[in-house]
């Protein structure tokens, strides 16, 4: 089994928790191993690698989103593999706060180690009164493109796109690790055992 | 780092058996990857789903490891601990925290590799084998407790000779209680917690910061954990109260500094400093982690708190509140100074009294790591030393004994503390919860919890 550390960012009224929420309600896998309190919960997805079964476990940290604890969220995205930043298609500075954590993140972890996924919540009051949006789809969406992050619209409330933006981010971590395990085993195309600790040096699990 | 691989090879008891020692940690490491998934697909076909708790997944019995431990065949264990021990306490008196985690991962992996050579441990199965894993883990942090827990260290050995690191945790838990002391007075609506009505808010954060403190009556670093988490159980228990909880860390981060604030924590800095780096990272959960970095987080926001940091609404308010605490402080240090004339005397004993109170939940594991006195003695001594049998069983009885009275007392103090939160309900019905729980603190909240809605 693969696990990956996601992180949630957003501010505190995008519904970045919610999303998690739905996710881990709706997921078919009742492996919840969650026990304290829904700031951290854990959920497995299946992805197919060509007809073979992989199974993917998340692990998802999530950050306060009040201003005041913007400090804090390093602790946080810390050795995180992926990160949903999460913003309110109906709250306009939702985004431009969602941008200010795709740069910090650009800055101090870097774009080869982690997968940003930019996420625009609330499509369900948009698809009743198309008033309400505030962000237009081609113009963060653009964005995405310019940034290379990976972007789509959900609905933490309807459960709309919520799988969908799981899978999504699974499948790429995934292609992602395989590409790893590749280049480390240079050519050596045995089965691919991706916790397999270096043996080297035999000091080098501590090193 | 030529330093560390001289100091790795005077701690390795068994240079000679290097090759053997590298396949058994391959081993180790792919097994423990197994472990926890096995362990718990196993109980939950046991249990039935409503009853999961994180007790329940990860089990552990510290009487059953030493058991086992003092069993003949294992005498080679015995004195490969024993040696490494010896080493620990007489080559240095002090070494830097990371020198002691490097040595003591190092002869963790070395010993885990061990287990699978020599029984009883042997023919034990993944979950047998994890439990004394967490046995070794236990026995060795008790041990080498004084010299790697920061409060007790400083104690031990003369200050000038204490590394930086080590005295930077001290510091922080000093300015860590500054803090505290400095913003005690503030308000839920000054660290943006949702503006509901709590009700036995104080309550709550009474029981939380008491959960929390019990870390300092525990040497392990998975015993630490576990006030940690228990603490955490209760906040989530308030926010349940509340509805809140589907709100994950908008509610509970404010929250966890608003408990750290109002909670009168010894140690809380060198504590979670720790766990974290004593507590094997394998063993170390995902769940685990992220409470442990949510306590970190927490106290440096704490640590760097000033007005700016936190929401005020209004700024007279704020400032007269403040200056009243300040001059309320002063007068307890007044008093202070002028109860104890010798300051610098009483302002140590301050620091270490949380470290070194007894917990009485500790005093077992005490009592049973003390039945392995002779790990610090020469690794030459005879494994007959051990003791007779009869030694043996009396020291097993006292020990029964002791658990069972302070597990009585501990399950009366439970009671006594969720009678407080919930004054409404008899205190029969509270201990009919506590029993049918198995008095685990967050599960007999929830459930009171539920009841009461």
């Amino acid at each position: 089994m693969l696990q990956f550390k996601l992180v949630l960012l957003g501010d505190s009224s995008v519904g970045k928790s919610s999303i998690v929420n739905r996710f881990v309600k709706d997921s078919f896998e009742d492996l919840r191993e969650s026990t304290i309190g829904a700031a951290f919960l854990s959920q497995t997805i299946k992805l197919n690698d060509n007809g073979k079964e992989v199974i993917v476990k998340f692990e998802i940290w999530d950050t306060a989103g009040q201003e005041r604890y913007k400090s804090l969220a390093p602790m946080y995205y810390r050795n995180a593999n992926a990160a949903l930043v999460v913003y309110d298609i109906t709250e306009l500075d939702s985004l431009n706060k969602a941008k200010t954590w795709v740069e910090e993140l650009k800055n101090k972890v870097g774009d080869d180690n982690i997968v940003i996924y930019l996420v625009g919540n609330k499509l369900d009051v948009c698809e009743k009164d198309s008033s309400k949006r505030l962000v237009s789809l081609e113009g963060a969406k653009e964005y995405a493109k310019e940034q290379g992050l990976l972007f789509i619209e959900t609905s933490a409330k309807t459960g709309a796109n919520i799988k969908e933006t799981f899978q999504e981010i699974g499948e790429k971590l995934y292609d992602i690790k395989k590409t790893e395990v590749n280049t480390d085993l240079d050519g050596n195309t045995g089965e691919i055992e991706i916790s397999k600790p270096s043996t080297n040096d035999t000091t080098s699990c501590c090193s | 780092m030529v330093d560390t691989k001289d100091i790795l090879k005077e701690f390795d008891p068994l240079t000679q058996e290097d090759n053997e020692r590298k396949d058994d940690l391959g081993e180790v490491q792919r097994d423990s990857e197994t472990v926890s998934t096995e362990n718990s697909n196993e109980r939950s076909s046991s249990n039935s789903r409503n009853e999961r708790t994180y007790e329940d997944d990860q089990f552990f019995d510290f009487r059953l490891f030493a058991k086992q431990f003092r069993n003949p065949q294992a005498d080679p264990l015995v004195k490969y601990t024993k040696s490494f021990l010896h080493n620990f306490a007489t080559q240095r008196a002090v070494w830097t925290p990371e020198e002691q985690v490097k040595l003591i991962n190092d002869f963790r992996l070395f010993i885990f590799g061990k287990l699978k050579v020599y029984e009883p441990f042997k023919s034990l199965d993944k979950a047998g084998l994890h439990n004394a894993e967490e046995g070794i883990e236990k026995l060795i942090m008790g041990k080498l407790y004084t010299r790697c827990f920061s409060p007790t260290l400083i104690e031990n050995v003369n200050e000038d000779t204490v590394d930086k690191y080590h005295l930077k945790d001290i510091e922080d838990d000093e300015l860590l209680i500054a803090k505290v002391k400095e913003y005690r007075f503030i308000e839920l609506s000054n660290l943006d917690i949702p503006n509901k009505l709590y009700t036995r808010l104080d309550k709550f954060v009474e029981l939380a910061g008491k959960e929390l403190n019990k870390v300092n009556g525990f040497k392990a670093p998975r015993d630490k954990m576990v006030c940690i988490l228990n603490s955490c159980r209760v906040i989530f228990g308030l926010l349940k109260h509340h509805r809140l909880d589907k709100e994950g860390a908008d509610s509970f981060i404010p929250l966890l500094i608003f408990i750290i604030l109002k909670g009168d924590i010894a140690n809380l800095v060198s504590n979670i400093r720790y766990i974290e780096r004593f507590r094997y990272e394998k063993f170390l959960r995902g769940e685990e982690s992220y409470y442990l970095s949510s306590y970190q987080a927490a106290y440096n926001f704490i640590l760097s708190m000033d007005e700016t940091s936190l929401t005020v609404a209004d700024n007279n308010e704020f400032d007269r509140k403040y200056k009243e605490n300040q001059k309320l402080l002063m007068e307890e240090k007044e008093q202070k100074d002028r109860e104890n004339a010798q300051l610098k005397q009483s302002s140590k004993e301050a620091v270490s009294s949380g470290a070194t109170s007894k917990n009485s939940l500790d005093e077992v594991t005490n009592s049973m790591i003390s039945m392995f006195n002779d790990l610090f003695t020469s690794s030459q001594q005879k494994p007959e030393e051990m003791g007779d049998q009869n030694k043996r069983n009396k020291k097993d009885e006292d020990v029964t004994q002791l658990i069972n009275r302070m597990e009585e007392q501990e399950h009366k103090d439970t009671v006594d503390t969720l009678c407080s939160m919930f004054p409404d309900f008899d205190r029969e019905i509270i201990e009919d919860v506590c029993v049918a729980k198995k008095y685990r603190i967050g599960v007999c909240v929830d459930t009171l919890l539920s009841l009461y809605n």
